[in-house]
């Protein structure tokens, strides 16, 4: 088996399994938010494998059920900017002009913080919860699709067969919709796994700064940030949120190579 | 050139004002006021509360706000700040100088550890060093830089039961305790800028390797290590430079996060502030700067790839 070969089997798997615990937590581990004080900080056991937090919380099942709130506002926020960016970013480098001018501005502008920054901005405008981190997060990374497809759009706008098919009279939005955006769509979904890990070290972040979901929600981002007045005392708990961020990450690296070294 | 460069910096300008604009909007979007956390218990006292809006300018309509804004920046006023009463660009350029400081001392180290790491990897793509740096690199830029904090706090304290200060000197105070608190997150900062330096470096040198005057290098006898030397080591000099640029750019926005966890009143702690304690002046004046930073290395590293490549000046 080559290298390529090799690495996008690890991604795959890993994928899977992340994607399994996400949609089905409860297969895998006990509720995340059984409190029981008489059992905190206690060591990685046979009972507890990754110990327990200071209220009694099983880390383990903590870890297990915050892969769906984690991996679910990252996926949900790609999701939207994608749609969002990468549509713009369609149309704009298509019909080029007014509109390609205006919104390349607006994609500049945003380009222009760095994306911890802008997220930080965001996240304490818009006010904690799951469904604003994900419009956060969209916002942050909508236009680095925009960019992209914006790219892409002009490229095809310039090919022999959007010239057929205006000459065969199809209108403009049609040609769009059913020629570009077919063409444009490859670079979009390949975009979303390169800027996922990247995605979700912003979420993490976030948690981190406690601008991400509001307890008790299990969330590792937020988890972290529960472990640093334990650092010493209780280091698992934050050695295993910050492996399975680790884990989706290396995940999520290995299929975008992968991808990038099919297309050459 | 000159026409390019102008039409650049226009660009940039444009940008400027989209973006400070937008946050300008965005930060008086939030639901509650400085005033508000300002007056704390009197809260609901209508009076107290328009007499200090009108105070700091707040009663204005916004477009009126930020042209006022906007004027006495051009002018090199950022403003005082609301919360502590003393100039923004005092307390920023404070904060800049400790954020500054590690991004340099962590680049220092990211091109130390990174370079080697990518030329020894791309000299022999494939080889079995290449992979052992793939998967360093890999690591390196997977892990939340964060938790690499964490871990080295949690290891600092495991192997060698020694904690940090976690307290900033600065180091016209004492150079040693300054080196001492910054020590870490300059670690975990570089191990992950280490990573993208040598990740970078392998891919610009494997690609040189495969290029024709390499090769005709190579069958005219002469010994790899002059090639690498003299053909190699001179054309990925450049690139590497310029790359400095960017990973600055990237370790300044990076470093916010570390220093709230190793509490270094740094530019990213002050930005967290002035956001809880909607202390509007400083949080424009720290945006800004963070805005410029980026914007000005963008601008020198097209500047660099102009002086060298001719090709890129037209466009």
């Amino acid at each position: 088996m080559s290298r390529g070969r090799i690495e996008l089997v690890i991604g795959a798997v890993l994928a899977a399994i992340l994607l399994a615990v996400s949609f089905a937590p409860g297969l895998f581990a006990g509720p995340p938010e059984a409190v029981e004080v008489t059992r905190r900080l206690e060591a990685p056991s046979a009972q507890f494998w990754f110990g327990t937090d200071e209220t009694g919380r099983d880390v383990y099942a903590r870890v297990v059920h915050g892969a769906g709130t984690t991996l679910g506002i990252v996926g949900a926020a790609i999701a939207v900017a994608a749609l969002l960016g990468g549509g713009l970013g369609a149309v704009a480098g298509y019909m080029g002009r007014v509109p390609d001018l205006a919104l390349s501005r607006a994609a500049d502008a945003l380009l222009a913080f760095p994306p911890i920054i802008l997220g930080v901005v965001l996240a304490s405008t818009l006010g904690a919860g799951a469904g604003n981190l994900i419009l956060a997060l969209a916002i942050i990374y909508a236009p680095v699709f925009f960019r992209v497809a914006r790219a892409a759009g002009l490229m095809e706008s310039q090919r022999a067969y959007v010239e057929a098919a205006r000459a065969l009279g199809h209108g403009e939005w049609a040609v769009l919709l059913r020629h570009v955006a077919r063409n444009v769509a490859p670079v979009v979904i390949l975009q979303c796994v390169i800027l996922f890990p990247l995605a979700l070290q912003i979420q993490a972040a976030l948690g981190f700064l406690g601008l991400g979901v509001p307890p008790p929600t299990a969330d590792w981002g937020a988890s972290l940030q529960e472990s640093r007045n334990y650092l010493t005392v209780a280091p698992w708990l934050a050695i295993f949120p910050g492996l399975a961020l680790l884990l989706a990450a290396i995940a999520a690296s290995l299929l975008g190579r992968a991808l990038q070294m099919r297309d050459g | 050139m000159t026409e390019a460069l102008l039409r650049r910096l226009g660009a940039a300008l444009v940008t400027m004002v989209l973006a400070t604009g937008a946050v300008f909007l965005l930060i008086r979007a939030v639901p509650g006021d400085a005033i508000g956390e300002m007056l704390g218990q009197s809260a609901g006292d209508p009076a107290a509360e328009a007499a200090l809006r009108a105070f700091f300018g707040l009663d204005r309509p916004l477009w009126s706000q930020y042209l006022a804004w906007a004027g006495d920046v051009l002018q090199g006023d950022l403003g005082t700040s609301m919360r502590q009463g003393l100039p923004v660009a005092g307390i920023i350029f404070d904060a800049f100088l400790v954020t500054l400081e590690i991004g340099l001392v962590t680049l220092v180290v990211a091109i130390l550890v990174g370079v080697p790491l990518g030329l020894a990897a791309g000299a022999r793509p494939g080889g079995i060093f290449d992979m052992v740096v793939e998967g360093f690199t890999l690591l390196g830029l997977s892990a939340p830089v964060f938790w690499t904090g964490m871990v080295l706090l949690i290891l600092a304290d495991a192997w060698l039961g020694w904690a940090p200060p976690l307290i900033y000197t600065p180091p016209g105070i004492s150079l040693a305790d300054n080196l001492e608190g910054i020590l870490l997150p300059v670690l975990a900062l570089g191990l992950l800028q280490a990573a993208a330096y040598a990740q970078f470096t392998r891919q610009q040198t494997a690609a040189l390797l495969r290029q024709d005057f390499v090769r005709a290098a190579t069958a005219r006898g002469l010994p790899a290590r002059v090639i690498f030397g003299r053909h190699v080591l001179r054309n990925i000099a450049i690139p590497l430079v310029t790359y400095a640029g960017l990973i600055l750019v990237q370790i300044l926005g990076g470093v916010v996060v570390v220093e709230t966890l190793f509490g270094i009143p740094g530019l990213g702690r002050t930005l967290l502030a002035a956001i809880q304690g909607r202390d509007y002046p400083v949080l424009q004046g720290a945006l800004l700067l963070a805005v410029l930073v980026a914007l000005l290395v963008n601008l020198l590293i097209d500047l660099a790839y102009a002086a060298i490549d001719p090709r890129v000046r037209g466009a």
